[in-house]
């Protein structure tokens, strides 16, 4: 099949709108979700709604960054100037993958951030007194369930801009390509699919904590040692999926 | 025909450690929400359920463990 240009757009588009898309599922049911439990919250304390609309505005935020990821990884697939011929098979394969990449990267993370801060705005109703507490204990277990689209983004960004043109790799025969472009599709399904565990999982611990906090604010050191110790446990997973990406894009010749 | 293989394999290779991610992941966060659970309503018990939650997490890192060894063996043994 003659290669053109087109074929890497092709790629750039699906990988575009694959990015935004499976990661805006998660996006608008989280968002919904927090603000669901916050508006309860309110009916049961009508007193305390500053603190929880800001608990409920704060925790929102967060869990828009991984959609706010994808968005930007879309964006640069779209208007990145990707689409030079010398690219090739190989640059058409690493597009689609850094859109799947980022895009399934953001599912589990956002889930379990928008579970924390659920959570969160439950705990506040119930213990409107130590508001500032749970909120600070919220956004650290936001910010740890995060890291693991982080880490998306982070290999969505490598197969942009540190894959090399196939032009520029002299002799490179048919099965050469193919080895390659399957590779990069696997890093990117590797990384994507291996942050949605951790994501939930840190987030099931951080929203737990944010839960105790309210009932048992006397022990909130134990709780945030037991949850930082737990969420390094859950994130190691995540680890292995950016080693193993990293690997199939820097490691296969 | 054996390039297609080793194509094969590198995409396996990721598919196998990213699914394989998700169980432990999942698994190790609710044993970790549980822990945090447990010690607010039991400080006295920390360092026992600290213990536990520890132990049950390491061996819910297994099989994520597992699909590494298998991705690796993928990515360098064919």
């Amino acid at each position: 099949m003659e290669f053109t240009v087109e074929i890497i757009r092709v790629a750039a588009y699906m990988g575009a709108a694959l990015s935004v898309g499976i990661a805006s599922i998660t996006c608008g049911t989280g968002v919904g979700y927090i603000a669901g439990i916050a508006s309860r919250g309110m009916m049961h304390q009508p007193e305390s709604r500053d603190s929880l609309f800001r608990t409920m505005f704060i925790g929102q935020a967060v869990t828009e960054t991984g959609g706010i990821f994808s968005l930007v990884i879309s964006l640069l697939l779209l208007f990145g100037g990707f689409d030079v011929v010398e690219g090739g098979w190989l640059r058409a394969a690493a597009l689609l993958a850094a859109g799947l990449a980022m895009g399934l990267g953001s599912l589990g993370p956002v889930i379990g951030t928008s579970y924390a801060g659920g959570e969160a705005c439950d705990s506040i109703c119930r213990m409107p007194k130590y508001n500032l507490t749970i909120t600070g204990n919220m956004l650290i277990g936001q910010a740890l369930a995060q890291t693991s689209s982080i880490f998306a983004l982070l290999v969505s960004l490598l197969l942009l801009y540190s894959t090399p043109l196939q032009a520029s790799i002299p002799n490179i025969t048919a099965g050469g390509i193919l080895i390659r472009s399957f590779a990069y599709l696997g890093a990117g399904l590797a990384i994507g699919i291996g942050t949605i565990g951790p994501g939930i999982g840190i987030g099931n611990v951080a929203g737990k904590a944010s839960r105790m906090m309210g009932r048992f604010p006397r022990q909130r050191t134990y709780i945030m040692r037991t949850m930082f110790l737990g969420a390094a446990v859950s994130q190691s997973t995540a680890i292995y999926a950016l080693i193993i990406s990293f690997l199939l894009i820097f490691a296969v010749k | 025909m054996d390039q297609l293989a080793r194509a094969a394999a590198l995409l396996g290779a990721g598919i196998c450690m990213g699914i394989g991610a998700l169980g432990p992941g999942v698994g190790e966060g609710f044993v970790a929400g549980k822990a945090c659970e447990g010690i607010s309503r039991a400080p006295e018990h920390a360092s026992l359920i600290t213990r536990t939650m520890l132990v049950g997490q390491a061996v819910s890192e297994s099989t994520g463990i597992y699909s590494l060894v298998i991705a690796l063996l993928l990515i360098f043994s064919t």
